[in-house]
């Protein structure tokens, strides 16, 4: 599908070159592209590698005065409470239950929209319904929250109003753990969808149109086109979404989460994260340390997770990795 | 070298099958869009209201009882509100031109396939994003050693780019044909000048998406703004604004401070809402304007001919 | 010549008369005397830590006026650094534990803000008591040595205590005394009981108002209703320091055993069982765990019964409800009444301490005197300007001035909560002294002081037991306190169950034994 020639990285020279010369080669060779790459190279350096080391406050008894490498040497004690309660499977099925609907059920939606979009030819109508669907985004979590409340509380919500006139029986949502993961799916989705639908709009647009012209010459119908051209354009972007998405697997998001949720404890069985448990438990006892451990715990996992993901698309089609 | 549009409706034949998709499309992304609105709307709704009328009916989608009393609060002192739009505009802007740059330039070298170093660079880029080191060391550096407390530099740097908008910039890149690259080294250009003048002008959907996002991210960031900018700093940045308000009650509510402190002056329910369709306000109008960008660039034919 | 000489006396004579009335109302200008032999040629700039939100009204305008005083007095200004609400914990402990000189003062507290995990960790300084004789002369000898002894750990001083201000912050129902007697209730809500019929009553006969409109979703609901019922049934007194309300001791007669109250016996199971009576009447939302109003806006509208607060705010709340609610007449039914069990506030609920890295404690310290206990200085940090954030008027009260319009302009607060002074505390108009004078006579009358303030509770053993406790505690609890289970008696075992398997057995005991070694030598 991709135009792309294989150029072979680099060396031009004869193989007979020295190991250091020809490494000095390719940089002197691509130093133009070097120089572009240096921004963004600097930056994470400042800015995400230099505190890296500071992750050991994780395993010390974080001290003010002595600093984080002053500070006393606890090994695994700030893991403990994590650990050591039972919790752990629960709130990481949870984690990831609520991540991997996220991310299929969400990319899918959003590349289906935006393929939807791309077919009508009302530019007014794409317009505007794009605009709107990037409204909720925009919306803070405690005005979802607070929004959520007043549409299916039990005494005076909205939905319950309309039941109640139409003579139903309003189910008590508050108290029903087993409705939640559809409604913070439900909600999720509302939010991030028109978002998320952008990404896919814009791939879908910097598809070379010739190619749609020759297929609609040839006389494929819509469902073809979408089948042959559409699909097969969007599988890298969907592919690196999905794929940077797994290392996030076991991060929830923790304000959506907690003002949907809140300290009502009849839902935490379907709707605790680990970020929400944390801060539970970390609320009235505030510790930077374990704050740190539960951090790092996350990232190793993620770690892990997307290196055999990766390892794994690299196999099938190494144009789609990550790195 | 004109951007051409999608497709030439009068000359060809519409089927039944697009018949179809667009009609389903038309139903189903309309039901989608008006329940997008209608939440938007109730929030516009109540913040017209008077406080009384929402603790008896709660949200409702037109004002039951109408007062502008909370957006007379927050305009007694706009100073305030005025000065949190310039910093956020302000900030916006930079961030976003400066940040769209970088990312673009980034993205376009690690697509090269004659890149030797993009594999390294790009696992550099992206490591960066599974690890993180946590919110004290990151602090320490930023207040300690690099001296940014109270500094609006403190919002602007963090937020310039990530390894996500990278990621998704040099998969954009990727799909503009090679030979655009390879008829501007024939010419003679260096790898930044072919970047400047042929790859960019056809790279506008994704250049405006990623601008787009960036340009999100500033708007609606509050975090830095929390943890850096302080009491010495007048202007603080729009959400933020927004966030003290409700946090405030949140805060007073939650924590064992509820049960010593005297909750007076909590902000009320109109307040919050009036404060919330202020901060958003204005970035609504942004994507229909950034909308007429999604149009297709420079196309393979064009190039050869 | 002898006219002249009178009238030069006369003259004299008035002069000299005026020369104390001049005194009296001129300001004290000269502080040399309040701290001999102190250097303060240098200017410097001392940081109070404070939480609250940048203040948008005239509190930058008195912190002017204030910072004028305070340099002729001992060359040395005062800026605020505000920790606002978004994430405070996150950024109170950040500004702490940077260290780098900019922080001078710290307003502290050992139940909400973690005076003592914080003094353990090294962000205090240890002030010792030279220091405190040279640079706080008046606060020193104001807090009696007993006192001084509450303030330490490992020996030194850490904390400047609050401990001349009569501050009541023990919760109880605030409610309605004109519906408590149409409801047959003539003395008032004395007892759970009462409370109980109360909110019937306005169930059956005031269909607009719901009884306790309660927005559950605060958590520190439970702990209160928790502690209100342990207190009121019980006796038991609460334990400060824990991140969960799970350690009181027996009784006011019997303080240093740790009650049984989770762990065992009827009383949980009565109050779960209320709590359940209660909601299934209706007594607040269905979905109240979810619910963000405003107890206390619904109270002065009249859409609520009552407000679960403390005694602070039901003295403010009783004058408010008078002008939003004539006939109202607010009564207040504080937890512990129906066993006569009060414990005054520990003195260190609100406390100053000064940053371990600050670079100008001493000056810090003085500041701090000053505030605490000269008039001038009091009356800037926590009233404003005379003349525009209050008057006194006729009886010595402060009142509001006719241009004083709205609190979010007009007002002014530097949330000063950590040394106010009975000495030199105005009386506000806006409240209704003669009830809640009434109120101080039952509360001297029972009241004693907090009896574990001595202990500094080393928790590293048991850290993380505690951290699951505490989030045992937060499952439970809420469903417990607003009768959202099926089953009371099934689920309060569960509830114990699951506090048995977090650790509770063991974390009594090493609590238990930490009080033994202090007080049952």
């Amino acid at each position: 599908m991709q135009l792309n020639l294989q150029a072979k990285p680099g060396k031009v020279a004869a193989p007979s070159l020295v190991h250091r010369e020809s490494f000095w080669h390719k940089v002197s060779k691509s130093r133009v592209l070097l120089l572009m790459c240096f921004p963004a190279i600097l930056f994470f350096f400042l800015f995400s590698y230099l505190p890296m080391p500071g992750a050991y406050i994780a395993f010390t008894k974080f001290n003010y005065n002595k600093g984080i490498f002053g500070s006393p040497f606890i090994g695994w004690k700030n893991f403990q409470f994590l650990f050591g309660n039972g919790q752990l499977l629960l709130l990481l099925r949870n984690t990831v239950f609520y991540n991997l609907v996220f991310i299929l059920l969400g990319n899918f939606l959003q590349v289906l929209l935006a393929i939807l979009l791309n077919e009508v030819q009302s530019k007014w109508f794409k317009k505007t319904a794009q605009s709107m669907m990037f409204l909720p985004y925009f919306i803070s979590d405690v005005l979802v929250s607070l929004l959520v409340y007043n549409l299916i509380n039990y005494d005076y919500g909205f939905v319950s109003n309309m039941v109640r006139t139409a003579g139903g029986v309003m189910p008590k949502y508050y108290s029903m753990p087993g409705a939640w993961p559809f409604i913070i799916v439900l909600v999720n989705l509302w939010k991030g969808t028109g978002y998320g639908t952008v990404i896919y709009f814009a791939a879908i647009t910097g598809i070379d149109t010739s190619m749609l012209e020759a297929a609609r010459v040839d006389g494929a119908n819509g469902f073809q086109r979408i089948r042959y051209i559409l699909l097969p354009c969007l599988k890298p972007t969907v592919v690196i979404m999905l794929l940077f998405a797994m290392g996030g697997i076991v991060k929830g998001n923790f304000g959506l989460f907690y003002n949907l949720v809140g300290n009502n404890s009849l839902l935490f069985n379907t709707t605790d994260i680990i970020e929400t448990y944390v801060y539970r438990a970390l609320m009235n006892n505030f510790n930077f340390s374990q704050g740190s451990a539960v951090g790092l715990f996350q990232s190793v996992v993620g770690f892990a997770i997307v290196m055999i993901a990766n390892g794994v698309v690299k196999r099938i089609e190494p144009e789609y990795s990550l790195f | 070298m004109e951007p051409k549009m999608n497709f030439h409706p009068t000359k060809v034949k519409i089927d039944g099958a697009d018949r179809l998709i667009r009609g389903f499309t038309y139903v189903f992304v309309g039901i989608f869009a008006v329940m997008c609105i209608i939440p938007f709307w109730m929030i516009i709704a109540s913040s017209f209201s008077t406080e009384a009328a929402i603790r008896r009916t709660g949200f409702t989608l037109w004002p039951t009882s109408f007062s502008t009393y909370s957006y007379d609060l927050i305009f007694r002192s706009p100073a305030q509100l005025i000065g949190a739009y310039v910093v956020t505009v302000v900030m916006t802007i930079i961030g976003t031109s400066v940040g769209l740059f970088i990312i673009s330039m980034t993205g376009y070298a690690l697509q090269r396939k004659d890149f030797p170093f993009r594999n390294g660079i790009s696992f550099y880029i992206y490591f960066t994003s599974l690890f993180s080191a946590g919110l004290v060391p990151f602090y320490y550096l930023m207040v300690k050693v690099y001296g940014l407390k109270d500094s609006y530099w403190a919002v602007l740097l963090p937020l310039l780019m990530s390894p996500w908008l990278i990621i998704l910039m040099k998969n954009y890149v990727k799909a503009i044909p090679h030979e655009i690259t390879e008829s501007g080294k024939i010419d003679g250009a260096g790898d930044f000048r072919i970047f400047w003048s042929l790859i960019v002008p056809s790279m506008t959907p994704a250049l405006a998406t990623i601008g787009l996002f960036l340009a999100l991210g500033y708007w609606n960031e509050w975090y830095y703004s929390s943890l850096f900018l302080g009491s010495q700093v007048t202007y603080r940045p729009l959400q933020y604004w927004l966030y003290n308000l409700i946090n405030k009650v949140a805060a007073l509510k939650n924590s064992l401070a509820a049960t010593q402190l005297v909750l007076d002056d909590l902000p009320s329910e109109t307040l919050k809402m009036a404060t919330a369709t202020l901060a958003t306000g204005p970035i609504i109008l942004l994507y229909p304007f950034v909308q007429k960008y999604f149009v297709a660039g420079l196309t393979v034919g064009a190039v050869k001919g | 010549m002898a006219k002249k000489l009178v009238s030069l006396l006369v003259a004299l004579a008035m002069v000299l008369c005026l020369i104390p009335a001049m005194a009296e109302t001129a300001e004290t200008t000269d502080y040399s005397s309040w701290f001999p032999g102190v250097d303060t040629s240098e200017h410097v700039v001392l940081t109070f830590l404070v939480t609250g939100n940048i203040p948008t009204n005239k509190t930058n305008d008195v912190l002017k006026v204030f910072n004028e005083k305070l340099t002729k007095a001992i060359n040395a200004e005062i800026q605020i650094e505000w920790i606002e609400w978004t994430d405070w914990q996150t950024k109170y402990n950040l500004a702490l534990a940077m260290q780098d000189g900019t922080v001078d003062l710290v307003g502290t507290a050992t139940d909400w803000l973690d005076a003592w995990p914080n003094s353990k960790n090294g962000a205090f300084l240890p002030l010792s008591e030279d220091m405190l004789k040279t640079y706080c002369p008046k606060t020193y000898a104001s807090v009696t040595p007993e006192h001084w002894n509450l303030c330490k750990y490992d020996g030194q001083i850490y904390l400047i205590p609050e401990d001349n201000y009569a501050q009541w912050t023990n919760h109880g129902f605030l409610y309605r005394g004109d519906w408590a007697k149409e409801a047959g209730l003539t003395n008032g809500v004395n007892s759970w009981e009462d409370l109980g019929t109360y909110f019937q009553y306005i169930k059956d006969n005031k269909p607009d108002v719901i009884p306790w409109d309660a927005d559950g979703s605060g958590s520190s609901y439970s702990d209160q209703m928790f502690g209100g019922w342990i207190s009121s049934k019980t006796g038991g007194i609460n334990i400060e320091g824990f991140s969960a309300p799970l350690f009181f001791g027996k009784s006011t007669t019997d303080p240093y055993t740790l009650s049984t109250f989770y762990t065992e016996g009827d009383d949980l199971v009565n109050f779960a069982k209320l709590m359940k009576q209660w909601a299934d009447a209706g007594y607040w939302r269905e979905d109240v765990l979810n619910y963000t109003g405003d107890q206390k806006a619904e109270l002065e509208e009249g859409l609520s019964g009552a407000q679960q607060h403390h005694t602070q705010t039901w003295k403010t709340e009783r004058y408010l409800m008078e002008q939003k609610q004539p006939g109202s007449d607010v009564g207040f039914f504080w937890f512990g009444k129906e066993s006569n069990t009060l414990v005054s506030l520990n003195i260190t609920h609100g406390a100053l301490a000064i940053a371990a890295q600050s670079d100008a404690p001493e000056r810090a310290l003085m500041a701090y005197d000053l505030i605490r206990n000269d008039q001038t200085f009091y009356r800037l940090f926590n009233y404003g300007i005379e003349g525009q954030q209050y008057i006194i008027d006729a009886n010595g009260y402060m009142a509001r001035p006719d241009t004083y319009k709205d609190d979010t302009v007009d007002g002014m607060s530097f949330d000063y909560w950590w040394g106010r002074n009975d000495a030199l505390e105005l009386r506000s108009a806006l409240t209704d002294w003669p009830a809640y004078d009434k109120l101080m006579e039952e509360y001297n009358a029972v009241k004693i002081d907090y009896p574990y303030g001595q202990v500094v509770f080393n928790t590293d053993d048991i850290s993380a037991e505690l951290d699951n406790l505490s989030n045992v505690f937060r499952t439970y609890a809420p469903v417990i306190t607003f009768g959202k289970e099926d089953d009371p008696e099934a689920y309060v075992a569960e509830f114990r169950q699951a506090l048995k398997d977090a650790g509770i057995d063991k974390v009594m005991e090493n609590v238990q034994a930490q009080i033994d070694a202090v007080y049952k030598k």
